[in-house]
């Protein structure tokens, strides 16, 4: 049995053979260039984190669903489930003397167990910023107009950020005043869209008509920007009105930016809720069946790790991207060598120093091996597709097309 | 174009009756076949035929934008979809069974073993429950279980009782009630929000209408 394992993977992972692992390459370095150019400073945080960095704080990860490593003194290491959190770890505890803002970004794999499924590998390769120290509307915009301008940049024509605000049903909740358990059921209710269900949890509910009628039509409130102003209609609540206005400067900015047609709304996403404390958004594609890309704003995440700091982000999954970049027709192939360099033995000196000029000019060379099995360097580079050979002999160099 | 799983089950013929009163033309649907993919004629939907504990799977990976499904194969598989629609037909109920003379008994029991098929059903009633047991996972004539010795009791969904009654069993417990649901995945819903929307609309319009 362990023999067989060999040749295996574990569930969940995958090689990056050549043709996929140039275009994630390529992805990648366009995605750390724009960043870069954008003003967020790239940072790393290890692969290994304790536990404790991941535990008791209300996020999304479950913690049987991270990797777990004992170290020699019995602690428990887990393989990064996330990595914002490891983000605000370090911001608290080593850049919390920066000037604001803080515009950091990062390229990396994170690891979490659950079903293997399509796109929910256990090895994620992801990539996002995150904007630390202001808690302005204009902070939550700068962060999707990053999001919507990346995906522009890597060629998607199409795709929408779907843009929601967990204030707003906390708000409407706060005011409700249930239960623990009442309180998960209506949000699980609202999450899955079930008004059937959800009817007829809020007719047994000791609620207020104002607050009944405000959950019963919060999975409804999706769409265009026409539901903020219906949103903005219902609700007399202060905070959950807030919450509104919020998004609809959010909006404006984007608006600005001449985003609209990318937009869209939901103010019934209202996953993690416990974690995301403002706008939320997801980036979505037609024909992928899940999101390409999440997040939102965090502001009690950076205060667990010693210096209380509103902040903002989001990450895509590189995988996922790739996916729908095909879909789209934005993927590339491998370039093919340039040169083939043939030479005389006497002359291999010479012929490496023309190597070295090729590709300082950069072209892609090879130099040719010739192998036990005797192929012509002509035959070979028709194999290949390599278009042109060059030959250095003490006669000179010569160059010929290959047909 | 929107694709729409459905299931050879015993939801099918009131799924294809309820699509066609929603104004989809399911003729094609009608005729005797081994084809699992059809069109409407005006090839604004696209149809796909799938084992019934698979729907929900071909609409979370959005496959399909939309699925008819009933409320055990939802609990039993627990994906992450949009639940729109209780379509009201399909009903039945999720119960535990077994013979009469365990009915004050058997979950006071240390140990009990169940037979079902609906082994995450059983597992999450029982936990709910506080009880240790040990679930039997069944493909089918579950009330085999407790006839043959398999098992104590059994988890199933029950339609009129006939079954449970020939077999000499009885309803221990009820866990919920069942019904036939719309369920959307959960990008379809914002990315082709216009089809899926008129669609679900209506179905709601039907449904309202059989009410009145």
């Amino acid at each position: 049995m362990i023999g067989k394992l060999k040749v295996h993977l574990p569930g969940g992972v995958q090689d990056y053979l050549p043709d996929e692992c140039y275009n994630k390459r390529k992805v990648e370095e366009k995605i750390r260039n724009f960043f870069f150019l954008s003003g967020y400073d790239e940072v790393e945080t290890p692969i290994l984190e304790y536990f404790d960095v991941f535990a008791g704080i209300k996020t999304s990860i479950d913690q049987e669903n991270m990797f777990k490593l004992i170290d020699p003194e019995g602690r428990i290491l887990v393989l990064r489930p996330d990595i914002t959190m490891p983000i605000a770890r370090m911001v608290g505890t080593k850049l919390k003397d920066c000037a604001l803002p803080i515009r950091l970004s990062y390229l990396g794999n994170v690891y979490q167990y659950g079903e293997i499924q399509i796109c929910k590998q256990r090895e994620v390769a992801q990539a996002g910023i995150e904007l630390l120290g202001v808690d302005s509307a204009e902070a939550d915009a700068e962060v999707i107009a990053m999001a919507i301008q990346m995906f522009l940049n890597l060629g998607l024509k199409e795709f929408q950020i779907d843009i929601g605000q967990v204030e707003f049903f906390k708000a409407i909740i706060k005011e409700a005043v249930l239960s623990d358990e009442n309180t998960e059921e209506v949000h699980r209710l609202i999450d899955q869209k079930d008004m059937l269900s959800l009817e007829r949890l809020l007719k047994e509910l000791p609620i207020s008509e104002d607050v009944r009628n405000l959950l019963y039509k919060l999975p409804q409130l999706y769409g265009d920007s026409s539901v903020l102003n219906e949103a903005m209609e219902i609700s007399r609540n202060a905070e959950a009105r807030a919450a509104v206005e919020n998004i609809q400067q959010v909006y404006r900015i984007l608006k600005g930016y001449g985003f609209q047609n990318y937009i869209s709304f939901d103010l019934g996403m209202v996953q993690s809720f416990d974690f995301y404390t403002g706008i939320i958004f997801r980036g979505l594609t037609r024909d992928l069946g899940y999101p390409i890309c999440g997040g939102g704003r965090y502001d009690m995440l950076v205060s667990e790790y010693g210096c209380d700091l509103p902040a903002t982000g989001f990450a895509v999954g590189i995988k996922r991207l790739l996916i729908a970049m095909e879909q789209q027709g934005c993927l590339e192939e491998i370039p093919r060598i340039d040169v083939l360099l043939t030479f005389t033995e006497e002359d291999r000196g010479k012929a490496y120093r023309v190597l070295q000029q090729l590709k300082n000019e950069g072209k892609r060379v090879e130099m040719f091996l010739p192998l036990k099995s005797a192929v012509e360097p002509m035959t070979y580079a028709r194999q290949k597709g390599i278009t042109q050979i060059i030959n250095i002999s003490g006669s000179g160099i010569k160059k010929y097309n290959v047909d | 174009m929107i694709t729409i799983a459905l299931s050879k089950g015993r939801l099918f013929d009131e799924s294809v009756r309820l699509l066609t009163d929603a104004g989809l033309d399911c003729s094609e649907l009608e005729q005797p076949s081994r084809k699992l993919i059809f069109y409407t004629p005006d090839e604004q939907v696209r149809l796909v035929l799938v084992k019934p504990s698979d729907v929900p799977t071909y609409v979370e990976y959005g496959i399909a934008d939309a699925g008819i499904v009933g409320k055990d194969v939802l609990m039993e598989e627990g994906r992450s979809l949009y639940e729109m629609l209780d379509l009201k037909y399909g009903r039945c109920r999720i119960v535990v069974a077994g013979f009469p003379e365990k009915r004050d008994t058997w979950i006071t029991r240390a140990y009990t073993r169940v037979a079902t098929k609906y082994p995450n059903i059983a597992k999450s009633y029982f936990s709910s429950q506080d009880k240790t047991v040990e679930i039997i996972k069944l493909n089918g004539s579950v009330e085999l279980g407790p006839l043959t010795g398999l098992s104590d009791v059994i988890i199933d969904i029950v339609e009129s009782g006939r079954t449970l009654k020939e077999n000499g069993l009885v309803v221990l417990d009820e866990i919920c009630p069942i019904s036939a649901r719309l369920v959307v995945n959960r990008i379809s819903l914002k990315t082709k929000n216009t089809e899926i929307r008129s669609l679900i609309n209506n179905i709601q319009r039907m449904l309202e209408e059989k009410k009145t």
